[in-house]
């Protein structure tokens, strides 16, 4: 009798929460305006991926080549930035609330992404390689078949693993660190990540690690926005173009990417328009 | 109504797959956190203090760590401390599933050890005295008159010790296990359906919950009946 009526009050209880959420319309507004009257920029970034967003051990600030970039895209907006720090599986809904303006954390364009979030011009892009033990000998996508590799959940890393490797197993995990200590543990063959937030566990495989000579793809990276703020999306791709010309992006990559830093990756591509990518 | 997730055909396939392996790491956990949990509680009520400790040092730790940490340990520390062969055999024998399985049945052994002990200690103590009487050893009477009655006196507790294990299950999904909320996070990383895909799998945890809360409400219908 006691169980039938807790599955009542769950049901009910369910279904008015169901309910009001899908009920509850969308706020529509002016987010530039909203931005321009507050004064502030909220700029969310990763918060453990070298060197794109992670935390100084010294000064205990979240640093790196996206938070310069947001506060570059602040300056050139007339507005302060604020820092907010994400997981990788927060970038989108947190766009989609507003709790956050710009993403920027290294967020690869993909055509349904495109359905939920507006991206800016394209400020990199970046082949995604697999990184595989040297001693395993395996210099081909083609010998990765009925093998396993690792990815990070929520990334595009993910997506691109499973399309471009049919026949290979993917593991996935909540993060970088642990994809790849499950690559150093020899659980899975193979670690599948872009090159440049691969570079980092390279070095620290200390000499064990080697990308794969192939790429799964070359992913344009952009800044994200919510959906629907043209406003918005025409100011950032206008500051981005400014950037640009300046060389402010390339400055801002040559500090954390550049030849001085232990990565030494050059930034081929330079600022895109994302309609050269949808397909 | 087409453009719901689960009308995708690839999708629903993903979250069928999932369901499996979630379904198959409960019950796997499940018998065997049972079958632990009273071999824990009958060396608990021992006479031995050693053995009493060690117990206890076991549920301690098992209930005072989070359970993610312990999967943790059990995926990425445990191995290392076991020689090389033996490590890549079973990181190509579904290492991940055996590692959340033994951590899970741990985790929930620990707890239904404790939900045991106090229906044992629910037990009026004549009964102990009367088998030993009779001439039972302490391992006839804990099998046929003490662990039978104590099971039925904690149904309520490992009732909700089995719900707690079932989604307890989903941490498996941190270490590579490819269950049911795995599957989802696969979809919402693809559609960016954020919402739908959490609204999907959260609808199929709460309708597994109801059958496992409809089983435990049969087994406390057909064994609460005390035996004449």
């Amino acid at each position: 009798m006691t169980i039938h009526r807790a599955m009542r009050t769950t049901l009910f209880a369910f279904s008015v929460t169901t309910a009001c959420m899908l009920a509850a319309p969308a706020a529509q507004a002016d987010q530039l305006a909203d931005m321009k009257a507050r004064g502030t920029l909220v700029c969310g970034t990763l918060t453990s991926t070298e060197p794109l967003g992670y935390q100084d051990p010294q000064t205990r600030q979240i640093v790196g080549f996206d938070v310069d970039i947001c506060k570059a895209l602040a300056q050139h907006m007339g507005l302060k930035m604020e820092h907010k720090g994400l997981s990788i599986e927060q970038r989108i809904p947190e766009l989609s609330v507003g709790r956050v303006d710009v993403v920027s954390a290294a967020l690869g364009y993909t055509k349904e992404r495109a359905q939920q979030v507006a991206f800016s011009s394209a400020h990199y892009q970046v082949p995604i390689r697999v990184m595989v033990k040297k001693s395993a000998n395996l210099d081909s996508f083609a010998k990765l078949a009925g093998l396993r590799v690792s990815a990070v959940k929520s990334a595009t890393t993910e997506i691109y693993a499973r399309r471009g490797l049919p026949k290979t197993d993917i593991v996935t995990y909540q993060d970088g660190p642990s994809a790849f200590l499950a690559f150093m543990q020899d659980k899975v063959d193979g670690f599948s990540t872009s090159e440049t937030a691969g570079l980092r566990y390279l070095v620290e495989s200390k000499g064990q690690a080697t990308y794969i000579n192939e790429a799964l793809a070359w992913e344009p990276t952009a800044l994200g926005v919510k959906k629907d703020e043209p406003a918005l999306l025409a100011a950032v791709n206008k500051s981005l173009e400014e950037m640009e010309k300046a060389g402010e992006i390339d400055t801002i990559w040559n500090r954390w990417y550049g030849p001085n830093t232990r990565f030494a990756f050059v930034r081929e591509k330079k600022l895109t328009p994302i309609s050269a990518f949808a397909q | 109504m087409k453009d719901l997730l689960l009308a995708n055909p690839d999708y629903l396939s993903l979250l069928a797959h999932g369901l499996l392996v979630t379904v198959k790491l409960f019950v796997t956990s499940w018998i065997l956190a049972m079958l632990l949990a009273s071999l824990l509680t009958a060396i608990r009520s021992t006479s031995s203090r050693l053995a009493q400790a060690l117990v206890a040092l076991f549920v301690e730790y098992h209930r005072n760590v989070p359970g993610l940490v312990q999967i943790f340990v059990w995926y990425f520390g445990v191995p290392q401390l076991l020689p090389r062969e033996v490590q890549r055999w079973i990181n190509h024998h579904d290492g991940e599933f055996f590692f959340s399985c033994i951590a899970l049945t741990l985790y929930a052994a620990a707890y239904m050890s404790e939900d045991l002990r106090s229906g044992l200690r629910s037990l009026p103590r004549g009964q102990v005295e009367a088998a030993r009487s009779l001439g039972m050893s302490y391992r006839q009477t804990l099998q046929h008159i003490l662990l039978p009655q104590a099971l039925r006196a904690a149904l309520p507790p490992l009732m909700n010790q089995t719900l707690a294990l079932f989604k307890a299950t989903s941490l498996a999904m941190t270490v590579g296990v490819a269950d049911v909320m795995h599957a989802t996070r696969q979809i919402e990383n693809e559609t960016y359906r954020t919402f739908e895909a959490f609204l999907t799998v959260s609808v199929v945890y709460v309708l597994l919950s109801w059958l496992i809360m409809g089983a435990g409400a049969y087994a406390s219908r057909r064994f609460s009946h005390a035996r004449n």
